[in-house]
């Protein structure tokens, strides 16, 4: 049985508390008092993963079976979520890969003959064929991908984009040629966090600029309290508005997956442990890690990191109408994420750890850092923020990894020109978005090589509009001065120094908040 | 920065990380749960260690030699003493149960080297399977030093059971409130000591002493330097009456704790008259701010000097 998350009010028993911060992490004492909101443990997984896919597809919810949606001659594609969700990287096999067999097999007997599997990577950079293979598994990539039958989504391939329409709304709805146009779709998706799934599979990962335009701004941003609330989200109301545009062009069956919490692997077991709780073993595991990481260089820390495989279990697998099945998925999140938190406090602290959903295999560049900081773990919560209007935000970052000029070529740009103008979400994206959506050369690395969009820099700020219009200070603690100084933001050494420096907006003695993330959380604050 | 200079960083922040560790995690100390944390432990289905060995005849004459040899010297010379009503043992035969308040680990000592050899001899402790039975090296330690069994204080079965160990013949030290208290003053007895001498038919003699809180309270593992004042006291054996509910008897063996306590701070004339009356002072203790609850047990207890003693003819020295 798990324990549910709870809230810990810091006493004169309570250890230090582990913090995240980029390609390490450091152990905090907390001012008594301080709020420190633990995530539930992980919930029970279901027995047998092969039946509940089996289960989910044979008896989807308000959708025929799926044996009875494919027949000989059809045109099936199979769309995936790409690496951005599951993070860090599962151990093999995926849960995708296990989806994505048992449809084939459905396939297969059917005598579908048509089918392309596309990876739903929207603006995101080009899956490698290793990290296709990772997803689809070694059965499914050696059938289809020499055939070229398995594929990136090419969001700027004009040629293989379809215009759906408008919505009530007035928004473009562009998506993927070769799925609007299948006799069916089905949507692989693994639902990590509240904010993924649903309509938001299709509507935003096989679409265009033309539709990503507009929810990925500035304005929906700040009316998105939170993101990873789907019900107070301008975000999910615009893809939700797009998505049964979607549903009357195209039959999307859709398949979500659920996880637990189960993030680290056991041999950094202290990680995913209420600290009070370490065992000797733990404790030297902590400090042995600690000094590894100390005497290690940059690139061996990012290793020792990236390399690490999450260890999640499949907690739900429901299958059928986007909608209703995104309803049970998002039950199953909840129950495993959720925590309620009675009230706001004046400053709130976050760790930002060494990966967010855009720097798999790459570096957590100062712009993803505040991606992640302020937007994800920012964003982590249901009903009010964490933090009073006006508050501060003290984040756990060195803000030092660099930029990955491979994946991130834009975000340099973005960093060296956009921010030194303006920090400004609203000012920067009417002033520069369209420049770099358009830059040829962006496009073109985009296309052929493994780079990030030229205007997902952009998006990354956006997600920290909300944060930026809702605090009045952001403090990152162990961050490098200058790059702070160019994000808008400061940077103190010890949490005692950003405190003193938050003085001046929240008072000498504030209430404090801090979200124990990872393993993930959703602060349902009253 | 240098090469030396980083070599020096990284020691030097070993050395911080494990001074942050050993304090933050109490190295050496028992581990403790963050008080708004506790709802949330875990039932732990922890091993309990036996103990029969330890009444055998080689364990009780290993023990004579730890209590007398190593023991004793120890707590003599951290705290100071005094015992009052041991003669209600001399008109007692074995086994009875002696039913303490409970305060701080000194209490077992205390009682335990306050007894007369030969009751000390027979005397084992109940001691919580949970804290003191948890570990092999805890449970061997406490059953060598203290003759303690376990019981369970969340109402599971033990290998051995409390009216086992009656049984055999060997007197029980109880502390029926389950658990040190928090800030120093008695808190509700549970049921266990009256419910064994309800059905053994042995009688209850009920202990009260004062000063291991301020001597020695939760989260010191040793008594407070200078030689803390602690005192106990022996009180009048009770017996269930004829048609006595065991929850009654409990309630009669507080009240007898409780009396004993008066009797500390007044004399015995003014505790009994008061305890006719029903005025005897709750030992829960008054219900005020919690820093005067615990500014009050944080005094250690005055007792007259020996040479001072009030005596009824003072007779002047020439």
């Amino acid at each position: 049985m798990s324990r549910p998350g709870f809230v810990l009010e810091v006493d004169d028993r309570t250890p230090p508390l582990l913090v995240h911060e980029g390609l390490g992490f450091r152990l905090e004492e907390f001012p008594l008092g301080t709020r420190v909101v633990y995530p539930p443990e992980p919930i029970d997984p279901v027995a047998d993963v092969e039946q509940a896919i089996h289960d989910a597809l044979h008896h989807p919810v308000d959708s025929d079976p799926l044996p009875q949606l494919l027949f000989a001659g059809m045109r099936l594609t199979i769309a995936f979520d790409d690496i951005s969700t599951l993070l860090p990287t599962p151990q093999r096999p995926d849960v995708r890969q296990r989806i994505i067999e048992q449809v084939l097999t459905l396939a297969a007997d059917a005598g579908v003959d048509d089918v392309v599997l596309i990876s739903a990577n929207a603006f995101h950079r080009r899956l490698t064929a290793d990290e296709l293979e990772a997803i689809v598994g070694e059965r499914v990539f050696r059938s289809f991908f020499g055939e070229g039958l398995l594929v990136n989504h090419d969001a700027e391939d004009h040629d293989n984009l379809s215009f759906l329409g408008k919505t009530e709304a007035d928004e473009h709805v562009v998506i993927n040629k070769r799925a609007a146009e299948s006799d069916l779709l089905v949507y692989v998706n693994t639902t990590l966090v509240p904010m993924e799934g649903g309509h938001k599979s299709v509507g935003i990962g096989l679409s265009a600029y033309n539709s990503l335009r507009h929810h990925h701004n500035h304005d929906t941003m700040v009316n998105s309290t939170s993101f990873m609330d789907r019900h107070s989200s301008e975000l999910h109301a615009s893809a939700w508005r797009m998505g049964r545009l979607i549903k009357d062009h195209v039959k999307v069956f859709q398949i979500e997956a659920t996880v637990d919490n189960t993030v680290f692997p056991k041999s950094v077991n202290f990680l995913q442990k209420r600290e009070w709780e370490w065992s000797i073993r733990d404790q030297a595991t902590m400090l042995g890690t600690r000094r590894a990481l100390a005497a290690a260089p940059l690139k061996l820390r990012h290793r020792i990191f990236h390399d690490m495989r999450s260890q999640y279990r499949i907690t739900g697998v429901n299958a059928g109408e986007v909608e209703a099945v995104h309803d049970l998925t998002l039950a199953k999140v909840h129950e495993q994420q959720l925590v309620e938190v009675q009230g706001q406090s004046d400053v709130l602290v976050l760790g930002v750890p060494f990966l967010g959903p855009y720097n798999v295999h790459s570096s957590m560049n100062p712009i993803l850092a505040t991606c992640m900081g302020l937007g994800y773990v920012f964003n982590s919560y249901r009903g009010r923020p964490p933090v009073r209007q006006g508050g501060a935000l003290i984040l756990y970052h060195p803000l030092n990894e660099g930029f990955n000029q491979l994946h991130h070529p834009s975000y340099v740009d973005f960093y060296e020109e956009v921010l030194a103008d303006s920090t400004d979400p609203a000012v920067i994206g009417p002033k520069y978005e369209q420049q770099f959506a358009q830059d040829e050369w962006y496009i073109h690395l985009y296309r052929t090589s493994h780079a990030y969009h030229g205007v997902h820099a952009f998006y990354m700020w956006y997600w920290a509009s909300h944060a930026m219009d809702h605090v009045g200070d952001v403090i990152w603690v162990g961050g490098d001065r200058r790059v702070a100084a160019r994000l808008g933001f400061r940077a103190a050494s010890t949490l005692a120094d950003a405190l003193e420096m938050a003085s001046g907006t929240v008072g000498t003695s504030p209430s404090i908040t801090y979200l124990h993330n990872p393993p993930h959380l959703i602060a349902d604050v009253r | 920065m240098s090469a030396s200079g980083r070599r020096r960083g990284f020691w030097r922040g070993g050395v911080d990380d494990v001074r942050q560790a050993s304090r933050g995690w109490r190295w050496g100390h028992r581990a403790q749960v963050p008080r708004s944390a506790q709802p949330w432990v875990p039932e732990t289905e922890s091993t309990v260690f036996r103990s029969d060995w330890a009444r055998t005849k080689p364990a009780i004459a290993a023990r004579e030699v730890v209590q007398r040899a190593g023991l004793e010297p120890v707590f003599r010379s951290s705290v100071r003493t005094r015992v009052q009503g041991l003669d209600v043992l001399d008109r007692l035969e074995g086994p009875v149960i002696f039913a303490a308040n409970h305060a701080s680990h000194l209490d077992t000592p205390l009682v335990l080297l306050s007894l007369p050899d030969r009751w000390r001899r027979r005397t084992a402790v109940a001691a919580a399977a949970d804290y003191f039975f948890d570990t092999w090296w805890r449970a061997v330690g406490s059953s060598v030093l203290f003759n303690t069994f376990p019981i369970d204080r969340r109402g599971g079965t033990m290998a051995t059971t409390p009216g086992e160990v009656l049984e055999q013949g060997w007197s029980l030290l109880i502390f029926p409130e389950g658990t040190r208290s928090q800030d120093g003053w008695m808190g509700r007895f549970r049921m266990g000591a009256a419910y064994l001498a309800h059905t053994h038919g042995v009688p209850v003699v009920p202990v009260a002493h004062r000063g291991t809180f301020a001597a020695m309270p939760r989260g010191r593992s040793w008594p407070a330097p200078g030689r803390r004042q602690l005192t106990v006291r022996f009180g009048e054996p009770l017996r269930p009456r004829d048609g006595e509910s065991v929850r009654d008897f409990a309630g009669r063996v507080r009240d007898g704790v409780a009396v004993l306590l008066d009797e500390e701070s007044t004399t015995w004339w003014e505790a009994r008259r008061r305890a006719a009356t029903g005025t005897t002072p709750d030992p829960a203790g008054p219900r005020v701010a919690q820093w005067r609850r615990l500014w009050e047990q944080s005094a250690s207890p005055q007792v007259e000097p020996v040479g001072r003693r009030l005596v009824a003819w003072r007779r002047d020295r020439p």
